[in-house]
């Protein structure tokens, strides 16, 4: 057991942690910037230490200062949470290096799923489906356009280094692809220092379902369902949910498989996700893996009961996996609220919140620092609160949803409360037809201006 | 008003880490305020006390939690110029440069800008810490082997 584990993390997910720690009897140590010395998981950890000024390259991503704290501290393991350092593989191997447990998949497997290239070949090697395309880089406009006139327009050109939806251009015909091919190569060495790209056939009406999966140290590999991920704006999520309003048992046997050969194909050890693009004709392909916990974990918890962080904690300390498979019980929804006014091109808006309620009761659930007083600090993203519904039918988790964004206060801030409830009102939500490309082609519909 | 209730409440807003406090109770208004001087200044460090009659209200403290970054541990200035030498890294604060050795500085000794005054050690090596002002050192915050934070205050130096 671990005597202390460090949180490498900020905000709602380093509560989460520390909360998780907490119920298993370790004790915790916070480390916060300057700007958060107000935050809440500074004042629940059971110690806490200073690493730097408000910049994240000076405090939440400097290595010495974190792996200091922690031998000061003489924590055991670190939790990386997500975003910051959990998927460095510089980081976990410094981790392994001092002794200290990395609460992750090795350095190894963090790095072959982070080259996005890479982390295809292998699952295609692994016989999990993959978007028709390039075998890694594409390395000239003829090349391109052979493969192109194989695959069939429309494609897309991506940048190898790039991820979480940057650096990608798409193509609709032979006629722009010699152009497209150049600027994408430019801008991808402008935005990641690599221009290097692939290709892919582009999908219809995709939708972004992923799977949890889960490895522990002695070989077992389990999947725990899928989470729908389609609400998305420039491909952040804001709306997930499990399970997916368009999964049957039989495509859900199938994509689970898919997705623990992936993770057993390398070995994983600890908290995964195998993102899949499924498209109208319900063929889904392997798109990304991500080597952490994700931040809509909760509806996952929620729809079978279970706790994914004590579980994280539990397999970096060499138990075997205590969760075992089985068909959604409930049906959960997370609405990500951020400090941001959707009615104002969803400019951010940092600030004190001068009022503050959460809503509660039945089949509610709330993952957020915030507290009335509390005052946002601009240097990190805008999401201030997770609110999480859950219920027997997916009819009554969007009952509870709407109800609960009705008792949801915030002021002094903006936030994207009435957006979702403008969502939970929408009638393609409430059908569960929509795709990755619902929010941006209609968004604006969604929540008319004043 | 009390003298005795507003005795205790100084002391109690003393012993705490607000800047402010406001408590309105039949008719007065009773507001301390904290002001942090830079230790460069000249130093002030006492609670102000206003106190106000206004329309009758029910009892309604409100506090007002500092926003303000405070040091890790507040130096109370002394009344000459000071300077406060704070760690740039998280790691050991450590006096001398070995165990058996003698301590980079001591109270009193005179420091020059670049001069070594101690080590803080952050994953095997050893970072020395040096004074950016010219002065004698007043005071040593920590002690040798505490683990120190980014920012926390390491040395008082009364400048020249």
């Amino acid at each position: 057991m671990f005597r202390k584990v460090l949180i490498a993390n900020r905000g709602e997910i380093a509560l989460r942690i520390i909360r998780a720690c907490k119920e298993l009897g370790i004790k915790t140590v916070a480390v916060y910037s300057k700007a958060d010395e107000t935050s809440l998981h500074v004042r629940f950890a059971d110690e806490a230490v200073c690493i730097g000024p408000p910049p994240s390259k000076e405090s939440y991503l400097k290595i010495p200062h974190i792996i200091a704290a922690a031998e000061v501290t003489n924590a055991d393991a670190i939790h990386p949470g997500y975003g910051f350092l959990a998927e460095n593989e510089t980081f976990a191997e410094i981790c392994r290096d001092h002794g200290i447990t990395f609460i992750g998949p090795t350095p190894e497997q963090i790095a072959a799923m982070g080259n996005k290239s890479v982390a295809k070949e292998t699952m295609r090697a692994a016989g999990v489906p993959v978007i028709p395309g390039s075998e890694g880089v594409v390395s000239s406009y003829k090349e391109a356009a052979a493969l192109a006139r194989e695959i069939g327009y429309p494609i897309m050109l991506k940048a190898v280094a790039g991820g979480g939806g940057k650096g990608m251009r798409y193509v609709e015909s032979e006629a722009e692809l010699e152009q497209a091919f150049i600027t994408a190569r430019n801008e991808a060495d402008a935005a990641f220092g690599n221009p290097d790209v692939y290709l892919e056939k582009f999908l219809e009406e995709p939708r972004h379902i992923e799977f949890q999966v889960f490895g522990d140290q002695h070989g077992n590999v389990i999947h725990l369902n899928e989470r729908e991920c389609s609400i998305q704006r420039r491909h952040q999520k804001l709306i997930e949910e499990a399970p997916s309003p368009i999964m049957t048992p039989e495509l859900r046997s199938k994509m689970g498989e898919a997705a623990k050969r992936g993770a057993a194909a390398v070995g994983y050890v600890g908290a995964g996700t195998i993102e899949f693009l499924v498209d109208k004709y319900r063929n889904f392909y392997f798109m990304e893996m991500n080597t952490r916990i994700q931040v809509e974990h909760p509806v996952t918890e929620q729809s079978l009961g279970v706790d994914l962080i004590k579980e994280q904690i539990l397999v970096a300390m060499g138990e075997r996996l205590s969760l075992a498979e089985r068909e959604p019980a409930l049906h959960a929804i997370e609405c990500r609220i951020n400090a941001e006014d959707p009615r104002h091109g969803w400019r951010p808006s940092p600030g004190q919140i001068t009022s503050l309620h959460f809503p509660g009761g039945h089949g509610v659930r709330i993952d957020s620092h915030i507290y009335q007083g509390y005052t946002i600090p601009p240097y990190y993203d805008s999401m201030i609160a997770k609110l999480i519904t859950f219920a027997p039918t997916r009819n009554e988790a969007i009952a509870k949803m709407r109800r609960a964004l009705e008792e949801f206060i915030i002021e002094g801030i903006a936030t994207t409360i009435p957006f979702h409830r403008a969502m939970m009102d929408n009638p393609d939500f409430l059908a569960g037809t929509f795709d990755t490309k619902y929010l941006d082609t209609k968004g604006w519909e969604v929540l008319p201006s004043p | 008003m009390d003298l005795n209730y507003l005795r205790r409440l100084l002391k109690l807003f003393d012993e705490s880490t607000l800047t402010e406090l406001t408590i309105e109770e039949e008719g007065v208004t009773v507001r301390l305020a904290r002001r942090f001087e830079s230790s460069n200044n000249a130093p002030v460090a006492l609670p102000q006390v206003m106190v106000q009659p206004v329309a009758p209200s029910n009892l309604a403290p409100t506090a007002a939690p500092a926003q303000e970054p405070l040091p890790a541990a507040a130096p109370a200035p002394s009344s000459a110029r000071t300077h406060t030498i704070v760690s740039p890294i998280v790691g050991t604060f450590y006096r001398a440069p070995a165990p058996d050795a003698e301590p980079f500085v001591k109270v009193g000794d005179h420091v020059v800008p670049g001069q070594t005054l101690c080590i803080v050690e952050a994953m095997k090596l050893m970072n020395e810490i040096e004074s950016d002002v010219s002065g004698t050192v007043v005071k040593i915050l920590v002690e040798n082997g505490q683990p120190v934070e980014y920012n926390q205050p390491l040395f008082e130096i009364a400048l020249d």
